[in-house]
């Protein structure tokens, strides 16, 4: 894991040297808080992910649950509930949403990643066959920022996603609870015998899931004044690859949520990156993926003789 | 045991088929005829290679997320061979198979050799392949003109009948059946699904015969891209997009084992027919398009869950199945209630808010002036008008789509409004078929490919359906009309000239595109270069970025471009969502120097060029042109639009001109803030 870690450093600060020299606006703090901006509900989603494949499960129905929530926030927001109820009842639907995952896989006995495919397939064109592809406009504009204005709802915007980052790293580090996640994702039979309550851990890492992307749903929505219908493609993939580049084994157990952060951090420099170095955007798509590979062969080829991981 | 379950898995389905069959043969006018089921077998037949080149895949444990990226690289390789490399058809068809095993053998050679997870590796090639794709092309480039020998592998029929692909689809599906059920590495597959370290002290080869799993999965995907090409008789970077979700589902569907060990090419192949048969059936009965993937998501939930339920009870180690019942069942079915209870509240309060919120969303579904069929039996006179955008959710046809149904409701006609979700040009055509199938009177299309959709449109004409297109054009021999909005000329030479008023004769722009591959957004840049190098050398563009659509990425992208190019002083956003996004990303800067122009919907951008960040948006009115292609469309099949009339009655648009084959509804529109109010759209 560590090894990883240390290969995509190594390749980031190849990344970031390079720009350093050929593109040194990249480093002017508007854009660095731009980028964080933006990225702060990827980083939401990805530390849910986290938890989702330490526990040895798998979730790609975020994407369509992202565009679901926003949805929801916006139409809440439209009809004029105070703030504060918009972003729970928000909260609360995405819970609910990843609830739903959660019982699939428990009590249905469904694979997660066949669940929760199927979930966003379904969510997906749900929300394409009620709006049609019609936005939420007129919302009022006291939900842009949170009513906090530009720099107030910026900085609430980074903070939460910070704070639930620090939190969720004091959790999984510190607590039965998160440990918990580990010892259900590297050998669920002895987490039961351990006296841990297996389904109800992979029950709980949907549902935080589903609140999670309701919370990056709403930390998204907020920066705009209309709420697009057909938001949060591909988000799935985004937060597994960050997740995956930082270094949490796909088959649940091990990992840490500051690889994670790491790997949203790569990710998110990438496009902009490429902007600034003036690469074409054709190409981009295909050096992501080369990062990605590159990330696990050399991870893999700097273990190589461990055989314990066949899969 | 396996056997068993299998048999009882492979029961429910072929129940669930029949019962499609019996539903569909009731909505469905013609659902029940040879042509349609050759029909559906066509339509099977590239997604269907990919499930079966998963099926072993998937038996072993692993899986291949690359499949549909591996089409769209090697449906451009073999464009590539084929044209610039001057290689006869034979000899690129060939190279490209080579190039599917050396995708192929790239996923197996991360998988064995550095024992990477599957999963992972064919993420990370899922956006590699695409991504050699586009970049070989600049999304730009695509490949058509194939000689006809070659496209009748797509687009012919054996014996006047059967489709020419079914003869390689059935050769596959043999020769995947007998590798996996009649040959000691098909059980190799399964020993290594099973465990794979059993397996390899039981003497299996693992790494090499995975490796063969992947690499076979790469040639199959290669034979597939081939066929696509054929099929829609073009060559570009988007082909087969999302083919590896649907492959999936049909396998898992059709009983495999998502984990590994079971799996077999007969449950393959109902899994594939349950859902080919009900996306073509719902098309037949003109359903709306959404509802194939909610039914399909319902129907893998359903009969996943009752295979484990049936497995549960006979799979022989405890050690997986005791561990779950650390809740009570009756606090299970609590939780059930509540949780089920719960989605429904959500799933229920958004459909009433969305409706109550937008209100002039069209209702979900099917709306009065949407055809239903007409009850079996009951004679129906009106006509029927079938009306294809080229994305359903997409905005800006969203609003055609409530011109074209004040205009069925008006003259009192039938209106199928459908289409793919996505751009897709491959769904295009099965819907046409579809409609075909149906039996409609006129066919209206907004053409996502015009090499590809023509066949299909020609087929449509040759059956005495009147066919038109709008929005884009295909071929001229294959359609009757076309009704045209705007020239891409019109509209790039529109653009540069908002282009050259903003920036007052000089200035640095970018162009926010759709995706990169977007057929449309390709054609404008090219006529906004041509127009600025030709007519106005003080305007410069700087570079084109992509949005793919949505309206966070071109905001994103935009504050990116303001701080590489401090000097640019203009944003062309020609994707509808990307007027806004690009807008917010300006007015979150504060900087006033920067302007917003580009192609999108009034009602989207009038808060931004209202508060002047955005300065002019350039379209049409989607309402009457909607409108317009209904009306144009009725008249061609009552025969007061004909060859040779030089102007038509347009309803409350009045006069419309008829210039040889095109009907024109006039010139872009540019909304900017004296006039923007005015409209609602």
């Amino acid at each position: 894991m560590t090894r990883r870690l240390i290969a995509i450093g190594g390749l980031w600060l190849l990344l970031l040297g390079i720009l350093a020299v050929r593109a040194p606006n990249f480093f002017a703090p508007e854009n660095l808080r731009d980028m964080a901006i933006t990225n702060a509900p990827a980083l939401v989603v990805s530390i849910g992910m986290t938890l989702v494949i330490l526990a040895g499960e798998i979730d790609v129905s975020i994407g369509s649950q992202f565009a679901v929530l926003s949805v929801v926030a916006g139409i809440l927001a439209k009809s004029g509930l105070p703030l504060p109820m918009v972003a729970f009842g928000t909260l609360a639907s995405g819970a609910v949403l990843g609830s739903v995952n959660g019982l699939l896989v428990t009590a249905m006995g469904i694979p997660s990643i066949v669940a929760t495919l199927a979930a966003m397939a379904f969510w997906r064109e749900f929300l394409r066959w009620t709006t049609q592809g019609a936005w939420v406009e007129g919302i009022p504009a006291t939900f842009q920022w949170m009513g906090l204005g530009q720099t107030g709802g910026e900085l609430a915007i980074v903070g939460s996603a910070a704070i639930l980052f620090a939190v969720a790293t004091w959790v999984t580090g510190n607590l039965k609870l998160g440990r918990a996640v580990y010892a259900v994702g590297s050998r669920r039979e002895s987490a039961r015998l351990a006296g841990i309550p297996v389904s109800g851990v992979t029950f709980g890492v949907f549902a935080l899931m589903g609140a999670f992307t309701a919370l990056a749903a709403f930390l998204d929505t907020v920066r705009f004044t209309q709420v697009q219908s057909s938001a949060g493609v591909g988000l799935e993939l985004k937060a597994i690859s960050a997740v995956v580049i930082g270094g949490t084994s796909i088959t649940g157990g091990k990992g840490s949520l500051w690889g994670t952060l790491m790997g949203v951090v790569v990710l998110a420099a990438i496009a902009p990156a490429l902007t600034f170095l003036g690469v074409n955007a054709f190409w981009e798509k295909a050096i992501q993926g080369a990062i990605i590979l590159a990330a696990v062969v050399m991870e893999r080829a700097a273990m190589k003789g461990d055989r314990a991981h066949a899969r | 045991m396996l056997v068993e379950n299998r048999a009882g898995g492979e029961r429910a389905l072929l129940l669930l088929i029949l019962l499609e069959i019996a539903v569909f043969a009731f909505t469905g006018p013609n659902f029940l005829s040879a042509a349609n089921a050759f029909e559906i077998v066509r339509l099977g037949t590239e997604l269907g290679l990919i499930a079966l080149a998963l099926t072993p895949v998937i038996v072993t444990g692993g899986i291949d997320l690359s499949v549909g990226s591996m089409m769209g690289f090697c449906a451009v390789a073999f464009g590539y061979l084929w044209r610039d490399a001057q290689l006869s058809i034979a000899a690129a068809a060939g190279c490209t198979l080579l190039v599917g095993v050396a995708g192929g053998a790239l996923n197996a050679l991360a998988i064995t050799r550095f024992k990477a997870p599957p999963l992972i590796v064919t993420l990370a090639t899922y956006s590699l392949f695409r991504g050699m794709a586009e970049g070989l092309t600049r999304g730009v480039d695509n490949f058509s003109g194939f000689p006809a020998g070659f496209l009748y592998v797509g687009q012919g029929y054996i014996g006047g009948l059967v489709p020419a692909q079914a003869s390689v689809f059935l050769a596959f599906a043999l020769f995947y059946w007998f590798l996996l059920h009649r040959t000691t590495r098909g059980r190799a597959f399964r020993a290594i699904g099973f465990a794979p370290e059993g397996a390899r002290w039981a003497g299996i080869p693992v790494q090499r015969r995975l490796a063969l799993a992947y690499i076979l999965a790469g040639f199959t995907a290669a034979t597939a891209s081939l066929i696509y090409v054929a099929h829609l008789g073009q060559a570009r970077a988007d082909a087969a997009t999302g083919y590896e979700l649907l492959a999936i589902t049909a396998v898992v569907l059709g009983g495999a084992d998502i984990l590994g060990g079971r799996g077999s090419i007969w449950g393959t192949l109902l899994g594939l027919s349950a859902i080919v048969i009900m996306q073509n059936g719902l098309r037949v009965s003109a359903y709306p398009a959404e509802l194939a993937g909610i039914l399909t998501s319902a129907i893998l939930v359903i009969a996943i869950a009752a295979g484990r339920r049936t497995k549960r009870v006979s799979r022989i180690p405890a050690i997986e199945e005791n561990t779950e019942e650390d809740m009570k069942n009756s606090q299970l079915a609590v939780l059930s209630a509540v949780i089920i209870a719960g989605s429904l509240i959500v799933a229920g309060t958004n459909w009433w808010l969305v409706q109550s919120v937008t209100g002039k969303a069209p209702i979900p579904g099917v709306s009065p002036s949407i055809a239903m069929n007409p009850a079996p039996g009951e004679p129906a006179h009106k006509l029927t008008i079938a009306v294809m955008p080229k994305a359903k959710g997409d905005p800006y046809f969203v609003s055609c789509r409530l011109g074209a149904e004040k205009a069925a409701k008006e003259l009192g006609i039938d209106l199928i409004w459908d289409g793919p979700t996505d751009l897709d040009p491959a769904k295009q055509n099965e819907v046409v078929e579809a409609w075909i199938t149906r039996g409609v009177d006129a066919i209206a299309v907004a053409v996502v490919n015009a090499p590809g959709i023509s066949t299909v449109l020609r087929k449509a004409r040759a059956k005495g359906i009147k066919v038109l297109t709008w929005d884009a054009d295909a071929m001229e021999d294959a359609r009757d009309f076309f009704v045209n909005q705007a020239t891409p000329q019109g509209i790039g030479d529109t653009l540069a000239d908002e282009a050259n008023r903003i920036l007052k004769g000089k200035g640095d722009f970018a162009i926010i595109t759709g995706a990169l591959t977007a057929a449309n957004q390709n054609e404008w840049i090219k006529f906004i270069k041509a127009r600025t190098e030709s007519k106005y050398p003080g305007l410069n563009l700087l570079t084109v970025r992509p949005s793919d659509d949505d309206r966070n990425r071109a905001f994103s992208e935009t504050q990116t471009l303001m701080k590489v190019y401090p000097k640019m002083r203009l944003v062309m956003a020609i994707s509808a969502p990307a007027v806004p996004g690009a807008s917010e990303a300006v007015k979150q800067s504060g900087r006033t120097d920067v302007k917003v122009t580009g192609l999108s919907l009034p009602n989207m951008c009038k808060p931004y060029v209202e508060a002047g960040v955005a300065d002019s948006v350039v379209l049409w009115n989607t309402l009457d042109l909607g409108y317009l292609v209904v009306n144009a469309s009725k008249q061609a099949v009552e025969g007061t639009l004909k060859p040779g009339v030089d102007s038509i009655q347009g309803g409350r648009l009045g006069k419309i001109t008829i210039e040889g084959s095109q009907v024109v509804l006039g010139k872009p529109l540019i909304f900017t803030k004296a006039n923007i109010g005015q409209y609602d759209f």
